[in-house]
């Protein structure tokens, strides 16, 4: 059983119209409940995607035209040790859940992203040469994969499923700089986790394990620009702002010479490689998820967060004042995790979250009464419809 | 800050039937109180102290509170958990003895025979610190690294019985975690005594339990390597076997981030009973936290870095539960709520029988209560109210 102070708020509790930058926001509770939610600011569900399997380690943002693009977990026998985070039906779903594209990968693991050319972008678990991988630092010593280290592969394929471009992340990181955190297995080098294409077509993506940001130059692969060991920890989901600068999630687990751990949100200047803006809680401890986890820049200068493994989604300003937060109301068990001793209990914990605009593109001609899910409303909804008042 | 983590204060649950009745002792880490209340969360006794806690405060079988300060302009204030100061006063914040040393840190005891157990720094001497292992590189406190040791004063102040660590600790065994820095070697965190007189200690930096002869000063039992990260409280139970708060922070692989609380069976080193929340994640305290059995069998666990105190059955349900409701501000963590440890004392504990006179002229705490006015705490939210605070700010 868990805690009563700690699970008792659920949905909205808290919000100042006043502050908030208004839209709807996209979440998807992660452990077997298998669909991802569109909300409100009152916390009122207008649409959700039920979904074949469990969604991937990030669900992102929807499409121009509204449709969600996400990773379905596939179960294998004989995969990479992570296989329960790895293998994927890659499917676009209409905003009435209708398949509209599909693509299997059976090593695809954390993001997709659908690039401006039409083509779609993944992540997959590939294996680092044997002779590479004699040569990475770091990790604790034999914690191979039955001998086998992982990385990444980058790899972008046409609507019709044709490879179109692959980069290989262990030609292009450095073993002698790419130094796994001391604390982490070493089944993986990488871990990586996002993927951004900028203006120019260029990819910003993170690395986890070695604690690294770094833009690949998209024409010749190379590493233009990499930030992050000493000053953040596992971190997630880089995105480039209109200013120029790198917002990004700060995990902070193994924070070196750290006797207590906390998540920040970081905003870094990649010119000057300085931390411009950050937001952690105060006290800093209340705000900490290990594992995924988001911030989103919004319009108006505020920030949104998810607080991953909390499920846990708020809006702070860029003063950093509280204004809009939603605490997931979801419970499930969760039976098919990474490690036997990985057991994560009966939880509610997120990916990541996105606001969308009011005037999001996405949104035009699409039906959003929330009164068309009265009895999710009702039972998960904001007190308001538990109550029985009348929906605004 | 966070609405839906914070909003619950005082006690939160309390099932009667299932918890042990009794009064729970916590000191706020950033405020200079000690709070001592009942079930319902009802102050039924309040010292004022001049120092903030370095770390806490336990109260005695003779009725006196034993309250450890930390002295603000100590030579390690910078190191978590330094004290400075320890001092007895009895249930009217009347000082009655008091003994400093600037290097005092967390934790104290009071044996039976009127001595005191005390924990303090002492720095390493530098050709054996240069061998420990572990830790990151160059990051000593100006060159020097710090050890624990453990001091046996009278109540005179005279020092009868001394051990230090870096005597019989290994430096390629005892490792510090590789995250960590080199400023201190083994940050032991709690002690406890043993029946025969042998000190059980933990050393949180190398993920350590130990038991240490008292006669030779030898180490005889070692645990927790393969299993602790950062545990910060041990305790040695009636039956032997021993209760540990894991923290959970550092933990090697993609830890998920909970504490637990664990009894080990000594001989076979085997976890034979733990807990930890469902999900875990909702449990977890990167620093600071205690366990302590209780007569009944329940557990009461401190969720330091949250104030948070609950009580659990052997079966894992939930019998009380109570959120630190005093907010203080310090440099360090900002405006928290944190506790250090805290204690459960049932209505037959000699020291209150002595202090508070729960035997004459009451029988009991109920009839007690009855005839004072308590300085209540702070009332738990009804759910109305609760509704309520949720509406107001939607604009209903």
């Amino acid at each position: 059983m868990g805690g009563i102070a700690r699970r008792k708020l659920q949905s909205v509790t808290f919000n100042n119209p006043d502050k908030t930058y208004k839209g709807y926001t996209l979440f998807a509770p992660i452990i077997m409940q298998s669909r991802i939610y569109l909300i409100d600011m009152e916390g009122r569900f207008i649409n959700y995607w039920q979904l074949p399997g469990r969604p991937g380690e990030v669900v992102g943002k929807l499409l121009p035209n509204g449709n969600v693009l996400c990773p379905v977990r596939i179960f294998r026998e004989n995969g990479p040790v992570f296989s329960g985070w790895c293998g994927a039906d890659i499917l676009e779903l209409d905003w009435n859940n209708n398949v509209v594209w599909k693509y299997r990968d059976n090593f695809q693991h954390h993001q997709v992203r659908r690039l401006r050319n039409g083509n779609t972008m993944i992540i997959r678990a590939v294996p680092v040469p044997p002779e590479i991988a004699d040569k990475i630092q770091g990790g604790q010593p034999h914690t191979e994969d039955g001998g086998i280290m992982w990385t990444d592969s980058l790899r972008e394929v046409t609507p019709d499923g044709k490879v179109a471009w692959e980069w290989l992340a262990y030609e292009h990181l450095d073993p002698k700089i790419d130094v796994i955190c001391p604390l982490e297995h070493r089944e993986e080098w990488t871990h990586g986790n996002t993927i951004e294409e900028l203006d120019n077509g260029d990819i910003l993506t993170c690395f986890r394990y070695i604690s690294t940001v770094v833009i690949i130059d998209k024409k010749t692969g190379n590493i233009k620009w990499r930030w992050g060991p000493g000053e953040i920890y596992h971190p997630h989901d880089p995105t480039m702002l209109d200013n120029g600068n790198i917002l990004l999630f700060d995990n902070g687990v193994h924070r070196r010479d750290s006797y207590f751990d906390y998540s920040r949100a970081v905003e870094v200047n990649p010119k000057t490689n300085k931390i411009e803006w950050e937001y952690r809680s105060d006290p800093p401890t209340e705000f900490y998820s290990s594992v995924c986890g988001s911030c989103q820049r919004l319009p108006n200068g505020n920030t949104l967060i998810c607080e991953a493994t909390k499920g846990r989604i708020f809006e702070v300003t860029y003063d950093k004042e509280l204004v809009w937060e939603y605490v997931c109301p979801f419970f499930a068990p969760s039976t098919q995790m990474r490690h036997g001793t990985l057991a994560v209990g009966r939880n509610s914990w997120l990916q990541d979250a996105y606001r969308h605009s009011l005037d999001f593109e996405g949104f035009k001609g699409k039906d959003l009464d929330p009164s068309r899910f009265k009895l999710l409303n009702e039972v998960y909804g904001p007190e308001t419809f538990k109550l029985g008042g009348k929906i605004k | 800050m966070s609405v839906a983590r914070t909003s619950l204060t005082g006690v939160t649950f309390y099932s009667p039937s299932e918890a042990n009745n009794g009064f729970t002792l916590f000191s706020p880490l950033s405020s200079k109180d000690v709070w001592m209340i009942d079930m319902q969360g009802r102050t039924v006794n309040h010292w004022e102290m001049s120092y903030t806690p370095g770390c806490y405060g336990k109260f005695l079988p003779n009725g006196n509170l034993l309250y450890a300060g930390k002295v603000d302009n100590g030579p390690l204030v910078e190191f978590e958990g330094a004290g400075g100061i320890l001092l007895e006063m009895d249930w009217n914040s009347k000082i009655l003895w008091q003994y400093e040393d600037p290097y005092l840190h967390h934790t104290f005891y009071r044996m039976s025979n009127g001595n005191i157990m005390i924990l303090k720094w002492v720095k390493v001497p530098r050709i054996i610190a240069g061998k420990v292992g572990g830790g990151l590189s160059g990051t000593e406190r100006r060159g020097t690294m710090w050890g624990d040791a453990l001091q046996e004063i009278t109540p005179e102040g005279k020092i009868v019985w001394e051990w230090l660590a870096y005597e019989h600790l290994d430096p390629e065994v005892d490792i510090i975690c590789p995250v960590c820095s080199r400023t201190e070697w083994t940050h032991a965190t709690s002690f406890d005594l043993l029946e025969n007189g042998d000190i059980l200690i933990s050393f949180m930096r190398t993920n350590t339990v130990v038991i240490i002869d008292k006669k030779t000063g030898d180490i005889n039992w070692r645990w927790g390597t393969e299993e602790l990260s950062h545990q910060n409280s041990v305790a040695v139970l009636n039956n032997g076997n021993i209760l540990i708060f894991d923290n959970g922070r550092h933990c090697t692989g993609e830890g998920i981030g909970f504490s637990r609380a664990l009894e080990i069976n000594p001989g076979s080193k085997k976890i034979i009973w733990g807990y930890e929340e469902d999900p875990p994640v909702f449990l977890y305290s990167s620093f600071l936290g205690n366990c302590q059995r209780l007569p009944n069998g329940n557990t009461l666990i401190c969720e330091g870095t949250t104030g948070r105190i609950l009580e659990v059955t052997p079966r894992g349900g939930m019998a009380w539960e109570f959120v630190n409701p005093y907010d203080h501000y310090s440099a360090n963590w900002g405006h928290n709520n944190f506790i250090f440890n805290a204690y459960r004392y049932g209505l037959d504990y000699e020291g209150l029988r002595r202090s508070y006179g729960l035997d004459r002229p009451w029988k009991t705490w109920e009839e007690k209560i009855s005839k004072i006015k308590p300085e209540v705490a702070k009332p738990s939210p009804t759910e109305a109210e609760i509704i309520r605070s949720r509406l107001e700010p939607l604009g209903y």
